[in-house]
């Protein structure tokens, strides 16, 4: 770790000797490993290694960023940034890089998940499950991720984090159209419950056989955990000052104002012990657990230091990569790790006490018509189980949530006692820890 | 310039290993610059220069694939051990095998009259500055008005066990632009993309301001005079830019073949197509849908694949028949098969996969006046916003951006957020017309996991549907 933290610092003073105000230099390397698997067996093994660095640079209010691949040509490239930086255009909204005197918690990496050479096993377990519970074919990914990164700033930045985790998620069909997902995130390696994911999965996608078509109508729905992360990559994004600031959120001039049902608080909590704990933003500011909405009203945006001056607030240590990265807008304030906190339900009690409803195991594909409004669709997938009068009776199947973002969050009245911490593809993302909830008269459409 | 004798080098490694089924390597470099404005302002630029490669072992019992940001033998050496024991520990019970192609040596380059290499953060600056100015000057209340312009160039250097050697340069430019239009107290949304490969001079040829200002003087005629639909069922001509998206997500993905095996069941879904069922029946005679990577300058632009196999048309939909699916060579050989070149990667750090290039409906031959003239009762819906489909691509849904009610044979006032939920063969089945003159539109189709965002274009003529269900 004393490497890369030297590369990082040593990166910033390159580029404030080569002229350059602020400068943010995050060093990160990374081993990940993947085994994808299809029709209960595996189709493939993955693996990535990088050692790079994002360098942000500003010359007044003329500011470039860089992901610098190559390091051996690190120095000449810190200057070479920093020269294009005097031609880059000016950012006149650009409000400065964190500064002060850091601290940063610490927490350490599981190293048994960092040396782990065996993934397939884990795999085959996870298909093992799933067929013991009644499933014919399983498919999906299991992760092993190993982040060491170090940052520097020209503003007093400067520390190390060693992240590593595991993320296993299993489909599993029971018949063509009936199927169950389960997931399961681990930042210790006992933690991974590979078998019990699979049997999991398996075991929903028996109660999904044979559905029949779906109902329009209002209808109540109890979202697993897996379904609100999907909706909660929406919500977050939305949450973000950038995002606000261009138009695309239902939170704007929504501050103070009630935007969810009084059963829903949010907050943002990268320090909880998560797949995605971190240790600071990207800008180096130690991050924080950031209170978002209270009780339905909406309480804070999520801010990096440029958004924050913009919206006379202070960073809340949100700060996202610098670089571009895929489907986001570049350099917004993202959240780290979304929690909803718990309720008392248990779920058989959220079963029993609803008339006339669904319950939802998973989602996907949720896209908006206005997102300034909020209004969007999404398309239930995996087992989606009708409820009539307090009981499951059946599996129903081509349906889709057609409603609107604010009103969801507004109709939950029932939050479960336990949660469960998700991460899907680019679904459920980021990782985030909810309860199972139930939202009232969720406007329900299928194709004619 | 990427070194052949790295990719030779790391081959001679794999060979040594034991053996195997195909051993690839890819040598990639990218310098790609970033610009985002907001509201005729600068907020964010970036550039990087990335290089790099990858390896792919295929063994009977699995694949495996390494990559990494250096080149050099060593690194090769490193990536072959690491993916030849990944491929081997898979332990697939039923073995893989791939088609069998020839082996291409050959170089293609997109060329740039105008490099974008060559052109200053300024003149880009200065364009979108031109557009915001230009909507601005309509006076029409324009919130976000966020723009994000890329451009790249992808040097690639391919070479596989059986004696490919492909050597490759392609430059790429792609406009995003997201506006929010605002009337008596109601709002509309405009989020587009525009894309090329070649050089700035594509950037010339799109007429971005005039194009702006159009969009958002319909957008403000939407929200002033624009009226709902009854819920009834009616004619519908779809815009080139909807029969697009429909030929992309009720088409494209669902011929992928790695879908219809499975290989993307836990994220992007399967399909509800199997493979018994080439040369049923899924729409008219009227529904003919292309996949080309072969359009010249279009975004999603290849001659060759990711694997080396050569690139050409394929018909998904033929005249109403499901005709042909999109194969790589391991879903080739699965079927019995040969690849048709669709195989793709986002980058040197991702595994290629099955992807689309450029999905289109085919022309046919009315024009477009007589697609609305014959109408009694109907809508035109031009252009969409919200839309989705589920993963088996049988459900979906389009909501309109630009739509108008049609009424004996002449187009009406605007017709306000019109929602078709339909069927695939409910979309396809219901075409008895289409007309002649196509229009692409650019899109970033995200697919494979890690996801992966591809370079595609979508669309096709007006598309006539008679008697679909309209919300």
């Amino acid at each position: 770790m004393k490497a890369l933290r030297d590369t990082a610092e040593e990166l910033v003073e390159v580029a404030r000797t080569a002229g350059a105000r602020d400068v943010v230099c995050e060093v990160i390397e990374s081993a990940v490993q993947q085994v994808r698997f299809s029709n209960s067996e595996i189709d493939a093994v993955n693996s990535w290694s990088e050692k790079h660095a994002n360098l942000f640079v500003a010359i007044g209010k003329r500011t470039l960023v860089s992901d610098l691949r190559d390091l051996d040509r690190g120095e000449s490239l810190a200057k070479e940034l920093v020269a294009s930086a005097t031609r880059a255009p000016e950012v006149k909204g650009y409000g400065g890089i964190g500064t002060g005197r850091f601290k940063y918690g610490s927490r350490k990496a599981d190293q048994g998940i960092a040396k782990l050479r065996d993934a397939p096993r884990f795999v085959l377990d996870a298909i093992s499950g799933a067929t013991s519970a009644g499933a014919n074919n399983v498919g999906g990914t299991m992760f092993i991720r190993h982040h060491r990164t170090a940052i520097a700033s020209s503003g007093g930045a400067l520390a190390t984090d060693e992240t590593s985790s595991m993320d296993l998620s299993v489909r599993a069909f029971s018949q063509p159209e009936a199927s169950g997902h389960a997931l399961c995130c681990a930042s210790r390696l006992a933690s991974m419950k590979a078998r019990e994911t699979g049997e999991r999965a398996g075991e929903l996608s028996m109660k999904a056989r044979n559905p029949v078509q779906g109902d329009e109508g209002k209808l109540d729905i109890i979202a697993e955990p897996l379904l609100t992360g999907s909706l909660m990559h929406f919500t977050a994004d939305m949450l973000s000052a950038l995002i606000v600031e261009i138009g695309q959120s239902m939170y704007g001039k929504k501050l103070g104002k009630q935007v969810a049902s009084k059963e829903i608080t949010l907050v943002d909590d990268p320090l909880m012990d998560s797949i995605s704990r971190r240790s600071f933003d990207h800008e180096g500011v130690p991050t924080r657990r950031n209170v978002l909405i209270k009780n339905g009203v909406l309480k804070s945006l999520m801010h990096n230091t440029s958004t924050g001056k913009r919206f006379k607030t202070n960073t809340t240590a949100n700060a996202g990569p610098l670089v571009p990265t895929l489907f986001s807008v570049t350099a917004q304030p993202e959240a780290f790790h979304p929690v909803i906190e718990a309720g008392d339900w248990s779920v058989e009690e959220m079963i029993s006490e609803t008339k006339d409803g669904l319950y939802l195991n998973n989602t996907w594909y949720t896209r908006f018509q206005n997102y300034s409004t909020g209004d969007f669709s999404t398309i239930p997938r995996d087992a989606i189980l009708r409820i009539k009068d307090g009981e499951i009776v059946g599996a129903v199947k081509n349906i889709r949530i057609s409603d609107n973002m604010m009103n969801f969050w507004k109709s939950v009245d029932a939050l479960s006692k336990n949660s469960e911490e998700v991460y899907w593809w680019d679904e459920a993302s980021p990782p985030s820890t909810l309860p199972v909830l139930r939202a009232r008269a969720m406007n329900i459409t299928r194709s004619a | 310039m990427l070194e052949e004798e790295v990719a030779l080098s790391t081959l001679k490694v794999a060979e040594s290993m034991g053996k195997l089924l195909l051993a690839e390597v890819r040598l990639e470099e990218r310098n790609s610059r970033q610009l985002a404005v907001k509201m005729g302002q600068v907020d964010s630029s970036s550039a990087t220069q990335d290089t790099g490669m990858n390896v792919r072992i295929v063994l009977p019992t699995g694949i495996g694939f390494a990559s990494a940001n250096s080149i050099s033998k060593a690194d090769g050496k490193r990536l072959v051990e690491k993916a030849f024991r990944q491929a081997k520990n898979a332990k697939r019970r039923s073995a893989i095998a791939l088609s069998a192609e020839p082996a291409v040596q050959t170089s293609w380059e997109v060329r740039e009259r105008k490099p974008l290499a060559d052109l200053s953060a300024e003149d880009k600056v200065d364009l979108i500055r031109r557009i915001d100015r230009a909507i601005m000057k309509t006076r029409i209340k324009v919130e976000g008005r966020y723009y994000e312009l890329k451009d790249y160039e992808i040097g690639g250097y391919f070479a596989n066990s059986e004696g490919a050697k492909i050597r490759s340069y392609l430059p790429r430019v792609t406009l995003d632009s997201h506006n929010l239009v605002k009337s008596k107290g109601d709002s509309a949304q405009c989020i587009r993309q525009w894309g090329a490969s070649g050089g700035w001079e594509k950037v010339e040829e799109w007429g971005l301001e005039d194009a702006h200002v159009a969009e958002v003087r319909m957008l403000k005629k939407q929200l002033d005079q624009g009226r709902a639909v009854k819920p009834t069922t009616m004619d519908l001509v779809c815009g080139p830019e909807v029969a697009g998206i429909a030929a992309h997500e009720s088409c494209g993905h669902p011929m992928e073949a790695d879908r219809i095996i499975g290989r993307e069941m836990s994220q992007a879904g399967r399909s509800f197509v199997s493979p018994d069922m080439l040369g049923k029946r899924i729409g008219s005679e009227y529904a003919t849908v292309i996949d080309d990577p072969t359009v010249p300058g279009s975004y999603g632009y290849y001659p060759y694949d990711h694997e080396g196999v050569k690139a050409r048309p394929r018909y998904l939909y033929k005249a109403g028949l499901i005709n042909e699916f999109l194969h790589n060579r391991e879903t080739a050989s699965r079927l019995g098969t040969r690849s048709n070149g669709s195989s793709r990667a986002e980058n040197y750090l991702r595994e290629p996969i099955v992807r689309m290039a450029n999905t289109f409906v085919a022309p046919g031959d009315f024009q477009d006046d007589e697609m609305i003239g014959s109408i009694k009762e109907g809508v035109l819906m031009h252009s969409f916003t919200e839309w989705n489909i589920d993963d088996k691509r049988y459900n979906q849904k389009y909501v309109s951006r630009e739509a108008y009610f049609i009424k004996d044979g002449e187009l009406g006032c605007p017709a306000k957020k019109v929602i078709l939920e339909i069927t695939t063969p409910g979309f396809w089945g219901a075409i008895d017309a289409v007309s002649k003159r196509i229009e692409l539109t650019a899109a970033e189709c995200g697919k494979g996991d890690p996801m992966q965002g591809m370079a595609v274009d979508t669309g096709g003529p007006m598309v006539r549907l008679r008697g679909v269900r309209l919300k």
